[in-house]
């Protein structure tokens, strides 16, 4: 493992439609190895955050430093898992033609085409495929079409996708947004292992009880910039913060 | 005379040329999501390279229709690379793509009539008579047992290799939603190439078959095509199962109508059929 002590640093970054300023001159670090929220309301820019970061859509200026050290004016969506990010999105995005084993195993592809070609999935694809199901309590729906899972299902689906992935950093767009209480506590359990094997997360959440209870630290977003960062239990109680979330 | 099964024999080998087109068509529009015009056309252009192997170099059969096959899909997967890749980039829509496919179709379908003239080319060796088997009274000429054959066996490979290999995993995830399938760590633009390759592969099978069956002429690519995609939207747009249902149901009613109707409106009959489809049941019979 590296010592580099930023795993992302956002640089002056900006992005805006038409006239509309979603991330606007945003500069950050996300120390390495730990579970760091962003906070802010509606709007605010989190989600575009994370489609930047994620290459989803194109960053207008600024650079995203990886490692303090890869400097990166743009990034490729198909490049993320080179680049050790993987994501999850807040409106829910799977294969939804294909069955719930199969949203899985095809994460697991060969990444040389040829390679892709003649090879079936092998046992231990399967294998680390069923014990993922296992951890998000899917094995029972392995075999239906991911358009079939219920609301919470699919949320923990895309969860289980992006586990697979095996990066460096997580990037959960409002993960349990909707989800009933055992559902929380899986997805709750899943970042907590995550943190424990040292990974980063970076977290979209409203809900400040799962706030505090899982990150180090937090950031708060207002109108696409930094209104507020710190320990989370000094941050929630900022006057400006609160101010914020009650102004919406 | 009772007509009947030679009207089934035609439509089982009409609808396995077809087949060959559709499947194909299918296979690519699951990858890319748009109508490509040009699919036609790289299909007989797969039979005239197996034409000029075959007869006017005079090699080996077997070795001219694999070259055959092996240059369309090359050419294929060639028009992906330097047309379609760069407008996907682009983000360009269906239409566009489907506008710049006919810019395709119509270079190709000329430079092969500057090669190979529009003169009527046929494969098949006019001194040796083609073998002729009559079945309950039907007659069907080994050519066309040949030809039957493979269009089973190719597509039934394709649906077992879509199915089980990774590679048929990928093509689905993109087919569901590209830029997900980027983000998960797909290559994208590697396997829609693979498919253009394929894909243009198994149209040549048809292109070569109708070489051998009846003849070839650089202008048949599209009517081949329009047949292949009237059987691929039947049978259900993005299905290869259902492409090659489409492509029998098709020819299934086109032969059989002429119990109803003159024989010279078959044609018509494909088109109403295919009209019937979009309006009533869009997604085909295979929904997806
Ligand atoms: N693809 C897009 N096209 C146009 N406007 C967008 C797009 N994505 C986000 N926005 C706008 O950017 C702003 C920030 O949105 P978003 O990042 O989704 O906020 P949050 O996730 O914090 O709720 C909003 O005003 C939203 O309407
Ligand atoms: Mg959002």
């Amino acid at each position: 493992m590296k010592n580099d002590k930023n795993i992302i640093e956002v640089k002056n970054l900006v992005k805006h439609f038409g006239g509309v300023y979603a991330v606007n001159d945003l500069s950050l670090k996300i120390p390495r190895g730990e579970v760091v929220s962003i906070i802010g309301p509606n709007g605010s820019g989190k989600s575009t955050l994370v489609n930047l970061l994620s290459g989803m859509v194109e960053i207008n200026s600024g650079v995203v430093i990886l490692n303090d050290a890869e400097k990166l004016k743009k990034i490729k969506s198909y490049e993320i898992q080179d680049l050790s990010i993987t994501r999850t999105f807040q409106e829910v995005r799977l294969f939804e033609q294909m069955t719930v084993i199969d949203n899985l195993l095809v994460v697991l592809t060969n990444r040389s085409v040829f390679g892709s070609f003649f090879e079936v999935h092998k046992k231990y694809h399967l294998e680390e495929v069923e014990r993922m199901l296992q951890r998000v309590g899917l094995e029972a729906k392995k075999n239906q079409l991911a358009k079939n899972l219920s609301y919470g299902q699919r949320k923990l689906l895309e969860i289980a996708r992006a586990l697979l992935m095996k990066t460096e950093i997580y990037l959960f767009d409002e993960p349990f947004a909707g989800l009933f209480h055992a559902m929380i506590k899986t997805v709750s359990g899943i970042i907590k292992d995550l943190r424990k094997e040292g990974k980063t997360v970076i977290l979209i959440e409203h809900n400040m009880d799962l706030i505090r209870e899982l990150s180090d630290y937090v950031f708060v977003m207002d109108e696409g910039s930094l209104l507020a960062e710190g320990e989370p239990d000094s941050v929630l109680k900022k006057k400006s913060v609160i101010e914020a979330y009650l102004g919406k | 005379m009772n007509i009947v099964p030679q009207l089934i024999l035609n439509s089982i080998i009409a609808g396995s040329i077809i087949a060959f087109l559709a499947v194909s068509f299918n296979l690519i529009y699951g990858a890319t999501r748009f109508f490509n015009m040009a699919h036609g056309t790289i299909a007989i252009f797969g039979g005239y390279i197996a034409f000029f192997f075959f007869k006017t170099l005079g090699w080996n059969m077997y070795l001219s229709a694999i070259l055959g096959i092996l240059a369309a899909g090359l050419l294929g997967y060639i028009f992906d690379r330097i047309i379609y890749l760069p407008l996907r980039k682009r983000k360009a829509s269906g239409m566009i793509m489907l506008v710049a496919s006919i810019g395709v179709f119509t270079a190709l379908q000329s430079l092969i009539q500057i090669f190979f003239t529009s003169e009527f080319q046929t494969l098949s060796d006019i001194s040796v008579h083609d073998r002729l088997y009559t079945i309950f009274g039907a007659t069907i000429t080994q050519t066309q047992i040949y030809i039957l054959i493979m269009a089973f066996i190719v597509a039934i490979c394709l649906i077992i290799f879509l199915k089980y290999t990774i590679f048929g995993k990928a093509v689905k995830a993109i087919s569901d939603d590209e830029e997900v399938a980027k983000i998960v760590g797909i290559n994208t633009n590697k396997i829609i190439g693979l498919s253009f390759f394929i894909g243009s592969g198994i149209a040549a099978i048809g292109g070569i078959a109708v070489g051998f069956d009846t003849g070839l002429n650089p202008t048949m690519g599209m009517k081949l095509l329009l047949h292949g995609i009237s059987a691929a939207i039947i049978g259900g747009v993005g299905s290869v199962y259902g492409a090659f249902i489409g492509a029998f149901v098709l020819t299934f009613v086109a032969n059989f109508s002429i119990f109803w109707i003159s024989g010279e409106w078959q044609e018509a009959v494909a088109f109403v059929l295919l009209i019937i489809f979009l309006i009533f049941r869009p997604r085909g019979i295979i929904k997806r």
